[in-house]
Parts: C-alpha cells; structure tokens; sequence
C-alpha cells in the first residue's frame, strides 16, 4: 500500500503526472486549452500564415488583377517566378526597380540621419528636465508631449502648411530675416550636403512628433538612478560634465540601447508623414520603403513584387532586432 | 573639515555665479523647446481663424487680422462631412479594438503565466514569433484574406484583423506572473471556477496594465491611417486620419478649413490628455518600459 504512494509521487524536478494528480489539475488543463485554443489558431491565422504567405508571394508574378488557378489566386495566370522578382528588386533597369532602390537608399540615408538627431536632442533634452524644480518638470513634460498624441494625420497637414511656398510659416520667418522665400517641399534642386532639402523638411516634422516618446522613456531611466551614485561623484569632485560621461551615460545604456533599436525599427516603417507632405516626391527624393511597397501593392496591384519588398523591409528589421538581442545580451552580463 | 570649508569659502560667489547661469541656461533651452512644440499649433490655431483671402497674401501673417469663426461653421455645417458620424466610426473601431484586445490579451496572458498544458512553449513561442513582425510587411496577405471574407469597405475590416495583439499577451503574462499562485489556490479550494478566477480575482489585480495597454492600443487605432487607407473606400465608412486627408484635398489651399478640421478631430483628444495625461504617457510609451 505505502509503497505505490511513494512510486506514484512525482519526482519534484519533474513536470508534475497529471493523470496521476486527479481531476482537479485535469480540469485546469482542460480550461487552459479550451482557452488558448482559439486564440492560437487566430494567431495562426492572422499572423503566421500571413508572413508565410508573403514569402511565397514572393515567388509569384501575382496580382489580383488576374484569376490564378491555385491556393489564393497562385499559380495559372499569376506564375511562380522563382527569384525573379528579388534579382528584379536587385538588377533590374526598369523603372520600378530602379524606384524601389532609390526608396531602399533614402529610407537607410532618413534612418541613419534622424535617429542620431532624435536621440542627440531627446537625451541632453531628458536631462535638462529632470534638473528643473518638480513643479515646472511636470508641465514642461506635458507640453513636449502633445505632438506625439496627435494623430500623423494632423502633424502632416500642420507642417504641409508651415512648409506651403505660399503663406507658409517657415517663408513668414525667411522674409522676416530678409531672405528670399523658397519651395521647401517640391524644389528638386535644393540639398545640403548632398541630402535633398524636402527630406531633412520631413525630418524635422517627423522629430517635431515624435521627440516626447524618447524623451519621456529617458526621463523615466534617468529617475531610476539612484541619487547616491550622483552624490557620490560630486564629493570624489566632478562637475556636472564629469557626471553625465562617468554616471549617467553608461547607467543609461541599456535604455539607451533599447531606445535606439525602437527608433530605428519604427524609422524604418514611417510612411504617414511622407506620403502627407511630399508623396515620395520631387523626383522619387523622398519616397521610402513603405511608400514603395503601399504604392506598388495597392495603387499597381503588383502584389507579388510589393510581397518582395515586404521580404526586403522585414529582412531589414529582423536585421536591427538580431543586434538588439546581441547587443542586450552583453550588457546584461554585468 | 577646516579645508573643506575654507574651500568652500574661497569659490563661493563662483560656484553661485555658476549655478545661477547654469539654471538660466538650461531654462533657455527648455524655453526653446517649448517655442518649438508650441509654435507649429499655434499656427494652426491662428490659421483656423484667418479669412481664406488672408491665408493667401503675400507676406504672410502670423496673427489673424481679422478673428473670424467662418471655416468652423463652413465644416459644421456642411453637409458633406457629418463630423458625428465620423467621431462615430472612429469611436466604434478604437472602442471595439481595445475591449478585445484586453480581454485576449489578459486571458492569453493568464494561461501563459499560471497554467501547464500540453504545447505551451511552441505557442508562446509562436507569440514571441510574431511580436517581431511589422506591420506593413504582413499587409498585403491580410488584406487578400480580408477579399476573401468580404470584410474589404467594412469597419469590421479595421478591427477583425487585430483582435490578438502579441504584445499584449507578453505584457499581460508578465503583469499576472507576480499575481500569488496561492491566491489562485485558495480560490479554487473554495470551488471558484476558472473563468471566476479570471474574472473575479485576476482582472481587478491588473487595472494599471489594463489601462495602460489600453490606451497603446486606443491611440495607435484612432491616429491609424495607412490600413484604414487600404481597407475603407466608401466615404461613410470613413474614420477621422482619413476624412481630414481627404477633406483637405477637396479644399487645397484652403487652409482656414483644413486647419480648422484638424482642431475638431484633435481637440477631444487633447482635452482628454490634459486630464489624463500622466497614464496616457505611461500607456503611449509602452514599448519603451518594457
């Protein structure tokens, strides 16, 4: 009798025997799949199978123009290709190849310039706030903030017009100063330093939203330092300079690291702000991955290429998030 | 101890002198960062005001000359553009995304944190998988499965393909893994069944987590605008991102209008911040805390 006791016990490094445990964990486990269930196969359905899909699509010549013959219009009409559309994406001189690595190098250019800018602005910005009386800290915070609850829509037409060549704001200020009035948005001969004016315009707009998410995340790292460690810094004799190099920066790190990574991923999508303002224009200057994929997917209908350049932009984020996890990890050891 | 003091002493008036130009610096800047957030509305607000013969004259000018409630009471009361209606459709899809969500996400979460079944690593894996997929890159297989179910030109389009949201569920199981099991126990030893549990004793447990994902999830569905833009056509259906998109392009260089259309579509919402503003911070930045 005591002997089956001890054998049916389950060893405790063990996943516990629910047979053995009885009704009640039976019950439990009869509960967790009926719930979870339903909600893995939508998974199934809205996530997974789409990615899946988008790599097949790939493959096709596919648009939903045409009646294919196959699993969701694939096949028939709408051939497979193979890699054709990649080496397209990759050699191609037709047009819209040729398009879309214009729009892969501006949106690498945009990122590479505006997340640099936005976190050069945010992190001194973050700092300086959370230096002020707690009083004025907190409506500072407040106002910084509004722009990044507005919606894209409306950050769009507001800087449409702040740009306009005509009763714009920005040439309101330019003849203030005795300067000459210019078309911000549409002139393509205009670039400093080899960028096109019209895509530092939208940066600035883009920054002009989106500066309080940053800023917000880093006031909220920055009161996560303990005050002793800053105490500690001003007796051993550094200045202020000395605490951001030696205290703040490294303890910030790990925000800081995560904050990039966000930027980036979500630069890399933007593409409210330039379809409002330019449409990808002057002359292709400011049409990015998303404009390309939008416009070739739904405005051309070729899905097949749109699905591509899905692969394209997802590959490219997938790149961003592997170094994030790579990066985090060193940290973290520490 | 002398030392220090007499250190002290000796760069007192420096170090007040410092200080006090290191606080009016840094006021400055703040200053300026403020003009910087402020301006752009400002102009819009003015902008709204002016006379559409004002907004075209070269130089421009930044206050109105003349104060005047014109293009608000052309938008409301023209009726092309029912703005109701249009609040309405936007309330429906946000309103109906975030109950969903949050009761998916709290029950997804719920499983994943305190119970063991068979499978449960390949799911969450399968949420973790899916948490890393951007949006865009999955459209055109979600709008080909939207064809296929008729849902294209329909609110229900909007909210029907984001019931689930895989951030959810991760935030949520995080919240209720530090939730006691042995309260969960005792429940049940009283005879409380599983869906009591979850309603009764984990929900109320998650009210700050609730709120804050709720709040992700309103904003990102209100302010949305390139799925609504592939999804809706019909100018009924429309939700607010594209009424003003559209109502500016009927009016191009009337910007008293559009300017004045994009106040009504903001305000409510800016109200609301003012008075919320602390948890909507907190839910908008979401990401970020994790």
């Amino acid at each position: 009798m005591n002997s089956t006791a001890v054998i049916n016990y389950p060893p405790a490094d063990k996943k516990p025997n629910y047979k053995v445990k009885g009704g009640a964990l039976r019950y439990q486990r009869r509960f967790a799949t009926i719930t979870i269930t339903p909600i893995m196969i939508y998974m199934i359905f809205f996530a997974l199978f789409p990615i899946l899909m988008v790599v097949v699509m790939s493959f096709f010549d596919y648009t939903p123009i045409r009646q294919g013959s196959g699993f969701m219009g694939l096949g028939g009409d709408n051939p497979f290709i193979g890699f054709e559309n990649y080496k397209n994406l990759l050699f191609s001189s037709n047009t819209a190849a040729s398009i879309f690595r214009k729009a892969f190098v501006t949106t690498i250019i945009f990122t590479v310039l505006y997340v640099p800018l936005n976190l050069t602005v945010t992190l001194p910005l973050a700092i300086l706030v959370e230096s002020v009386h707690d009083k004025v800290k907190g409506l500072f915070r407040t106002i910084y903030f509004m722009p990044a609850i507005s919606s894209t829509v409306v950050v769009g037409l507001i800087w449409g017009i702040i740009y306009a060549p005509q009763g714009g704001l920005l040439n309101l200020l330019m003849h203030g100063l005795g300067l000459p009035s210019r078309a911000w948005l549409t002139d393509p001969r205009a670039f400093v330093f080899g960028i096109p004016v019209p895509l530092i315009a939208i940066m600035i707009a883009l920054l002009w939203q989106e500066f309080g998410y940053n800023l917000v995340i880093f006031i909220s790292a920055l009161q996560g330092i303990p005050q002793e460690f800053r105490d500690a810094a001003r007796v051993d004799g550094a200045n202020s300079w000395h605490e951001f190099w030696k205290i703040t920066l490294p303890l910030l790190q790990p925000t800081l690291l995560l904050v990039c990574v966000l930027s980036v991923i979500s630069t890399l999508q933007q593409f409210v702000i330039f379809q409002l303002l330019t449409h990808g224009g002057p002359n292709y200057e400011t049409y990015n991955l998303v404009l390309d994929l939008y416009e070739s997917a739904f405005r051309y209908q070729s899905m097949g290429w749109g699905a591509a350049i899905s692969m394209v932009l997802f590959a490219l984020t997938g790149i961003v998030t592997a170094v994030q996890f790579r990066l985090l990890r060193v940290k973290w050891e520490y | 101890m002398e030392n220090i003091s007499f250190f002290k002493k000796k760069n007192s008036s420096l170090i007040l002198f410092q200080k006090y130009m290191g606080k009016t610096i840094i006021y400055l800047i703040l200053c300026a960062g403020l003009a910087f957030t402020l301006l752009p509305f400002l102009w819009m607000v003015f902008t709204s005001f002016k006379t559409s013969s004002e907004i075209i004259r070269t130089p421009p000018t930044f206050f109105p000359e003349k104060f005047t409630l014109q293009s608000y009471k052309t938008i409301l009361t023209d009726p092309a553009v029912p703005l109701s209606k249009f609040y309405m459709n936007s309330i429906f899809v946000s309103g109906s995304r975030v109950l969903i969500t949050l009761f998916t996400s709290s029950l997804a979460g719920y499983i994943f944190a305190k119970f063991r079944f068979p499978g449960k690593n390949l799911y969450f894996s399968l949420v973790l998988a899916t948490l890393m997929i951007p949006f865009p890159v999955v459209m055109i297989p979600v709008y080909l499965i939207l064809v296929k179910l008729h849902l294209i030109n329909s609110l229900w389009g909007l909210i029907i393909p984001s019931m689930v949201d895989a951030f959810g569920i991760f935030l949520m199981r995080q919240f209720i893994e530090s939730i006691p099991s042995e309260m969960l126990e005792a429940a049940r030893i009283d005879g409380a069944s599983e869906f009591y549990i979850y309603t009764r004793i984990v929900l109320p447990q998650l009210g700050s987590a609730l709120a804050a994902l709720g709040i992700f999830v309103f904003m990102g569905t209100w302010n949305d605008y390139l799925w609504p833009l592939i999804v809706i056509t019909d100018n009924q259906k429309r939700t607010l991102p594209l009424l003003l998109t559209w109502y500016s392009s009927q009016h191009v260089s009337r910007y008293d209008l559009s300017m004045a259309a994009s106040i009504l579509v903001l305000l409510p919402v800016l109200i609301v911040y003012i008075i919320f503003q602390r948890s909507i911070v907190k839910g908008m930045t979401l990401t970020g805390f994790k």
